[in-house]
């Protein structure tokens, strides 16, 4: 299989033009600055719950359109404390997938001051404080 | 008393608006004319279809994300069929996607139709809307014979297409195509010529092509501002990779690039069916079985919808359903990135900005202007918004 | 006079609560010249208060409800109702779904149902007759 580094991070490709690289929350706002100067825009941010882990594995799916790939950066975050650092300053195009995991999973991206419930999930399970993608919300 | 000088517009597009996937409301701020600040309001079109994927099996995900978007609903289909496919190991034959690709390409121009219609109407030139609506109805009218729906059109089915293609339709497409691309060149040439249309479009709503990558935009939007990037070109699926097509691309980056862009890939997209037709493979395209599991795996699909690139993240954990389905589509990024876009420009405006990313059909919402300084709190619809500057 | 006083001109207004376009979309084609409403008289109302016809689309997203209740409660008395398409009869494909109500006749009293997974302009310009008929019998 293919591979490609960034700024010393390899990126390992799991199917044609998908390449994907695992790291800490902590290094996320490094490789966002790497990765948006390969000339690449964000396309999604898609969080998975994993109860049986105790975990919510976030995917970053950046589209470089200089390379022509998929970049995917999955990193994993604690379900009791899901907080990660927001790139919204980097790529200013985070701000809905930064909003829409808030509002359905509960992830806090920490300095994002635009996050609120509301979002998209109506009043009255918001009142109740479920996010409806997590597994256990019973919804 | 304070007094404040700023009027506060509130355009609530989601609820009164033949809305799009992610209904918002804009609530404008504007000083005087100018408009100084715009945010977004969502969630009126929430209908929760990732959790409901879940709890539904894979084939039942199918007819669910067709209904995500009824203006795109083919790719929505093909972009979970795909993704599923290939985690269920199972390949289409080439003649179905030829005839997906068919599907796509038929709904791709009765969308851009859609809109271009919607922006002559917004900008109000309303003869030309009736008369793009009008033709219109003979894509619709080609979809149906296709697929035997007019609007959704549920031809996908794990592992290839439910209804073939026999000669007699497709001798009947072709002929119809001949006159929809003769009207599709007219309304090109409106677009590109008309003195009111040009007076409303050029120079509106521009995007350099850096604020257009930074800000995530996708498709027309994107291309209209000089990136060529194209789902159809960069990652081929379906039969895209054997046909020879352009990508449309603009430099002028305003909402007239994105228009034009619309219109010009529509003429590609009548290209594009023309040579599929043409080329239609032989052998069987409407498969006896399918699969009902799949196995562990998880995988990242893309599409280039009418209004750019659609992704789903589809998770299998094996089993009958999906563990989790991302959907991210297209107006998601175009609506909610672009607050920028309207700063600087006038009231009337920002209707036309807010219709180049092609939300959807703007007909029966209304907005309501608070004139503070007045104290004055009023209704206005979209459409009269847009004629403020201009009586 | 009474009630017969709108079936020569009923204007309608068009209301999305959460409807995937498809409804709406074909809406919009049976107001459009090629199946031509204005021979019945029928035109799209800009506002609730000049409106006689509420078609309301779409699986009722709990916050568009909301939205409903108010437009209905502005819009004049005699007011009509049609719900258009499955989602707005019996939720379709999203009944049960957590942000939605999933039935239009939960919300407002509905006069007419028009079915389909979108209905046909057809359709609509059906149901749209017969509401009239029974208006000018009275009822």
């Amino acid at each position: 299989m293919a591979e490609l580094s960034i700024g010393g991070y390899t990126f390992r490709e799991v199917e044609p033009r998908r390449y994907v690289v695992s790291v800490d929350p902590g290094r996320l706002r490094e490789l966002a600055e790497l990765i948006v100067r390969e000339e690449s825009y964000l396309s999604t941010i898609s969080a998975v719950d994993l109860p049986k882990e105790n975990a919510i594995e976030l995917n970053y799916v950046f589209w470089s359109t200089k390379h022509r790939v998929a970049l995917i950066v999955k990193t994993r975050v604690s379900r009791e404390r899901p907080v990660v650092p927001t790139i919204v300053d980097i790529v200013p195009g985070a701000l809905g997938g930064e909003l829409e995991a808030y509002d359905l999973l509960g992830i806090v991206f920490e300095g994002n001051t635009r996050l609120r419930r509301g979002f998209l999930v109506p009043e009255d399970l918001v009142s109740k404080g479920i996010y409806p993608l997590r597994k256990d919300a019973g919804v | 008393m304070r007094v404040c000088r700023v009027a506060v517009v509130e355009i609530p597009i989601g609820p009164q608006h033949p809305a799009l996937h992610e209904p918002i409301m804009l609530r404008v701020r504007a000083e005087g004319e100018e408009v100084v600040e715009v945010a977004v309001n969502t969630g009126y079109n929430h209908r929760g279809i990732e959790k409901l994927m879940e709890r539904n099996s894979w084939v039942r995900g199918m007819y669910l994300a067709g209904r995500v978007c009824g203006i795109c609903n083919a790719v929505h289909t093909q972009v979970y069929v795909q993704g599923v496919e290939k985690l269920m190991g199972v390949e289409p034959p080439p003649r179905a996607n030829y005839i997906r690709t068919i599907v796509m390409e038929l709904e791709r121009i009765h969308s851009h139709m859609l809109i271009s219609a919607v922006m002559a109407e917004i900008v109000g030139f309303d003869t030309l809307f009736m008369l793009i609506m009008r033709d219109r109805e003979r894509v619709m009218y080609l979809k149906e014979l296709v697929t035997g729906n007019r609007v959704h059109a549920d031809i996908h089915i794990l592992g290839g297409v439910k209804r073939d293609i026999d000669e007699v339709r497709r001798d009947r497409i072709l002929s119809e195509l001949r006159v929809i691309e003769e009207r599709l060149k007219y309304y090109r040439k409106v677009f590109e010529e008309d003195y009111t249309l040009l007076k409303r479009l050029a120079e509106v709503g521009r995007i350099r092509k850096s604020e257009a990558l930074s800000h995530c935009l996708v498709g027309p939007t994107l291309r209209g501002s000089g990136v060529k990037s194209d789902v159809r070109f960069d990652d081929p699926y379906a039969a895209y990779s054997e046909i020879p097509f352009d990508v449309v691309v603009r430099d002028e980056g305003d909402s007239w690039a994105r228009m034009v862009v619309r219109l010009e890939e529509a003429l590609v997209s009548v290209g594009i069916v023309r040579y599929a037709l043409e080329h239609l493979p032989q052998g069987p395209a409407v498969p006896k079985a399918f699969p009902r599991a799949a196995k562990v795996g998880e995988v990242v699909s893309r599409v280039e919808a009418p209004r750019g690139e659609l992704i789903y993240h589809i998770v299998s954990t094996g089993g009958g359903n999906p563990y989790r389905v991302k959907i991210r589509t297209p107006s998601f990024l175009n609506i909610i990135n672009t607050e920028f876009t309207y700063l600087g420009h006038r009231l009337a405006d920002v209707p036309v900005i807010f219709s180049s990313y092609d939300p959807c059909i703007s007909c029966t919402e209304r907005v309501l202007v608070v004139d503070e300084k007045k104290g004055v709190r009023r209704y206005v619809s979209l459409r009269e918004l847009a004629r403020w500057g201009t009586t | 006079m009474g009630v017969s006083v709108i079936r020569y001109s009923p204007w309608i207004m068009h209301f999305n609560a959460g409807a995937c376009n498809g409804c709406d979309i074909e809406v919009l084609a049976a107001l459009t010249p090629f199946f031509d409403p204005e021979r019945l008289g029928v035109r799209l109302a800009p506002n609730p208060r000049h409106a006689d016809i509420i078609l309301v689309t779409g699986a009722l997203n709990k916050k568009a409800a909301e939205r409903l209740r108010r437009l209905y409660e502005q819009t004049p008395s005699p007011k009509y109702v049609i719900a258009c398409g499955a989602c707005a009869i019996s939720g379709g494909v999203f009944t049960d779904s957590y942000p939605v109500i999933s039935r239009a006749d939960r919300v407002v009293p509905v006069d007419v149902y028009v079915p389909g997974c979108p209905p046909r302009p057809e359709a609509i310009l059906y149901g749209i007759k017969k509401l009239l008929d029974r208006v000018a019998r009275g009822g």
